[in-house]
């Protein structure tokens, strides 16, 4: 059999030509049964060894918590700021080393965790300095933010149209969070209320409700295409 | 005659030019090169197995591990043959360090074909097809009870290996006065790289009665003459990619030189040095006759004993270098890849090894269909290429980690022009997700 678009010969096994793609095709002719050449499952690369990386990167986070430990040890002959330098580090290793680990880290899965982690944080440190902030500001402002955030990872992951409205959505409840701050600042430490967070919630809405409309207007959003593009 | 009990070789430094494969090596990429024997009817893994036993012990420097030492790495006999594998859907799939560490060569059995995997280490393409010829010679023994005379590099599987085929000839036929390493970067071919690491092969069946028939009218060998249509095709691959004639870079094929054709060596190891043939597109339009020429003339001044030996002398005056030497192995590894990755493979677009016409005992030809060299491909360039000639065929096996078929279609071209008659067969064609 002859490849119709280049005319090499091709051998009975090829169903269509090596050389230029075009499906073997012959009227009369019916192609034998042949052995291929290779057996025709296509066998993805051997993992290559992300582990080593991993504990690698571990090791690398170690290296600042052990210097930290020492310099806080060895100058205050006690733990004193050590638990914070440590926290921060181990968040760090979490947000971005820990998904290293999994093959297709979900970020619903990841996200609400990384909220939670930063929350036993800021307990950590409140507890640890006496602060008292902790119940009235730090877990209703971290909790709203991972509310907002989780919500959105979530559409957006499991989503497959719709985004614009996902994105219109949460600009608008990041303005609510805003008056959400002011109110707690004002409760816990104490803040008079200035309304300032009128302003970005304005501005925030605002732009939320542009992202809604070009989500339901398909001319307006093709006309801004047309004119950003890059 | 019994097969002799006693461990010939336990352990071996690696020759010249293996020291540099281990080192070059990276993550998704080693240099392993193919040899393979297909039969009219389907391979026996039983038979081949105890076939593989008998034969694994007659090359001990082939059938080795690689092993990693302070300051070079070695090679160690196997224990046991390796085990038979089965055939993936694509040749040459990496090779791990550990997969080394146990057997650096491969058997692997598809239908009527056994194919072996040498790592470069181990030996070069004439010791491997030496390893292959004696191990089907074994295999046709046990299966079908007939006598295969030891000739034309069938080894007796049951003497014990000599001293000069484990010897590094390297060392024995180095010249006296080193020559120069400074030489021109060639033209790099490029493509869509194929992600989990597929390797496309594409193999070009001609005639040989035709295709020397041509290269006698050019008044060249078979090896020029394949060169010549390899360079063109590079030649019109290049023009149509790179428009502005000034912008075009030189095209160069690296053609490995089997030096004990130079040198009265028997080493089963490593013993090969290369030519590199060029051609400059900048200076204007090439013909065939003058390609073929060009190849040529290079080929007769370089390949001679006197020239060989003064590049041989260059690689072992560094081997021998005490400061080197006294380096510990993964400093020398650095050091090492990055010669390799500046002087060694920038050199050339890609490599034509030809083993030449195969012979074989005649007995053995009857039951042999079709032999294949598959070399790897290089680690920046996305080609190269292997040829042998079997019977009344030549077989030419490109292989590629890029999509496109680019070359392999100018290559049919310059063929067609000429009127040889090829059959292409390849291992993606009929692959779902191509």
């Amino acid at each position: 059999m002859y490849c119709i678009n280049c005319g090499v010969k091709l051998a009975d096994t090829e169903k269509t030509c090596p050389l230029c793609g075009t499906v073997v095709y012959h009227p009369d002719i019916k192609q034998g049964p042949a052995t291929p050449l290779f057996p025709a499952d296509r066998v993805p690369k051997p993992n290559t060894n992300s582990k080593a990386v991993n504990g690698v990167l571990i090791i690398l986070f170690m290296i600042p918590i052990l210097v930290c430990f020492l310099a806080d040890f060895l100058t205050n002959g006690q733990i004193n700021w050590f638990g914070f330098a440590a926290g921060g580090v181990i968040l760090t290793y979490l947000f971005f080393a820990l998904p290293l680990w999994f093959k297709n880290p979900n970020p619903v899965i990841f996200v609400p965790c990384d909220f939670a982690a930063v929350i036993v944080f800021l307990l950590y440190i409140d507890l640890a300095t006496g602060g008292r902030w902790f119940l009235s500001f730090a877990f209703p402002v971290v909790g709203a933010i991972a509310l907002i955030t989780c919500a959105m990872v979530t559409l957006l992951y499991y989503l497959k149209r719709g985004h614009l409205y996902v994105w219109g959505g949460a600009t608008m409840a990041w303005g609510g969070l805003m008056m959400l701050i002011e109110f707690l600042l004002h409760i816990t430490f104490g803040l008079p209320f200035s309304s300032w967070s009128v302003y970005p919630l304005i501005v925030l809405v605002l732009l939320g409700g542009l992202l809604i409309y070009l989500a339901i207007d398909k001319s307006a959003r093709e006309a801004l295409e047309r004119k950003l593009f890059f | 005659m019994a097969i002799s009990k006693v461990k010939h070789l336990h352990w071996v430094r690696l020759d010249n030019a293996a020291k540099i494969y281990p080192a070059a090596r990276r993550r998704n990429w080693s240099n392993v090169f193919r040899q393979s024997v297909t039969f009219y009817e389907d391979v026996d893994i039983d038979v081949l197995r105890s076939a593989l036993d008998v034969t694994v012990k007659r090359f001990p420097s082939i059938a080795a591990s690689l092993r990693r030492g302070v300051f070079w790495y070695y090679l160690e006999e196997v224990e046991n043959a390796p085990d038979i594998l089965e055939e993936k859907s694509y040749p040459l799939v990496y090779m791990s360090h550990n997969e080394m560490r146990k057997c650096a060569l491969r058997v692997i059995v598809y239908k009527d074909r056994i194919a072996v995997e040498f790592f470069h280490s181990l030996t070069d393409g004439t010791g491997a097809l030496i390893f292959l010829k004696s191990l089907t010679a074994e295999y046709l023994e046990q299966k079908h009870g007939i006598k295969v005379p030891c000739e034309h590099g069938v080894m007796d599987r049951t003497e014990s290996p000599s001293p000069e085929e484990l010897e590094d000839s390297f060392l024995k036929y180095a010249g006296k006065v080193p020559s120069s390493r400074k030489d021109t970067d060639a033209w790099r071919l490029s493509g869509e790289i194929e992600k989990d690491a597929f390797l496309h092969q594409t193999c070009f069946q001609v005639p040989v009665k035709e295709s020397l028939a041509l290269a006698h009218k050019h008044g060249v060998s078979l090896t020029v003459f394949f060169s010549a249509v390899i360079m063109e095709a590079l030649l019109n691959l290049q023009k149509e990619k790179v428009p502005s004639i000034k912008r075009r870079k030189r095209i160069k094929l690296l053609i490995p030189v089997n030096l004990r054709q130079l040198f009265p060596s028997k080493s089963l190891r490593n013993f090969a040095m290369y030519t590199i043939p060029e051609l400059d597109p900048r200076l204007g339009e090439y013909d065939f006759d003058e390609i073929c020429k060009i190849i040529r003339c290079k080929m007769e001044t370089e390949i001679t004993s006197k020239h060989m030996g003064s590049v041989i002398a260059t690689n072992v005056n560094d081997e021998l270098n005490p400061l080197v030497r006294l380096i510990p192995l993964p400093l020398k590894n650095l050091v090492m890849k990055a010669v390799f990755d500046t002087v060694g493979e920038r050199k050339s677009c890609l490599t034509l090894s030809n083993l030449g016409l195969i012979k074989l005992p005649e007995i053995m030809k009857q039951y042999i269909r079709r032999m294949d060299f598959i070399l790897g491909v290089q680690a920046a360039a996305p080609y190269n290429c292997g040829m042998l000639s079997y019977n009344d065929t030549v077989y030419i096996n490109f292989i590629r980690n890029i999509r496109e078929p680019a070359l392999e279609r100018h290559f049919f071209a310059v063929l067609q022009n000429m009127g040889i008659p090829a059959t292409v067969e390849s291992n993606y064609s009929n692959l779902e997700n191509n």
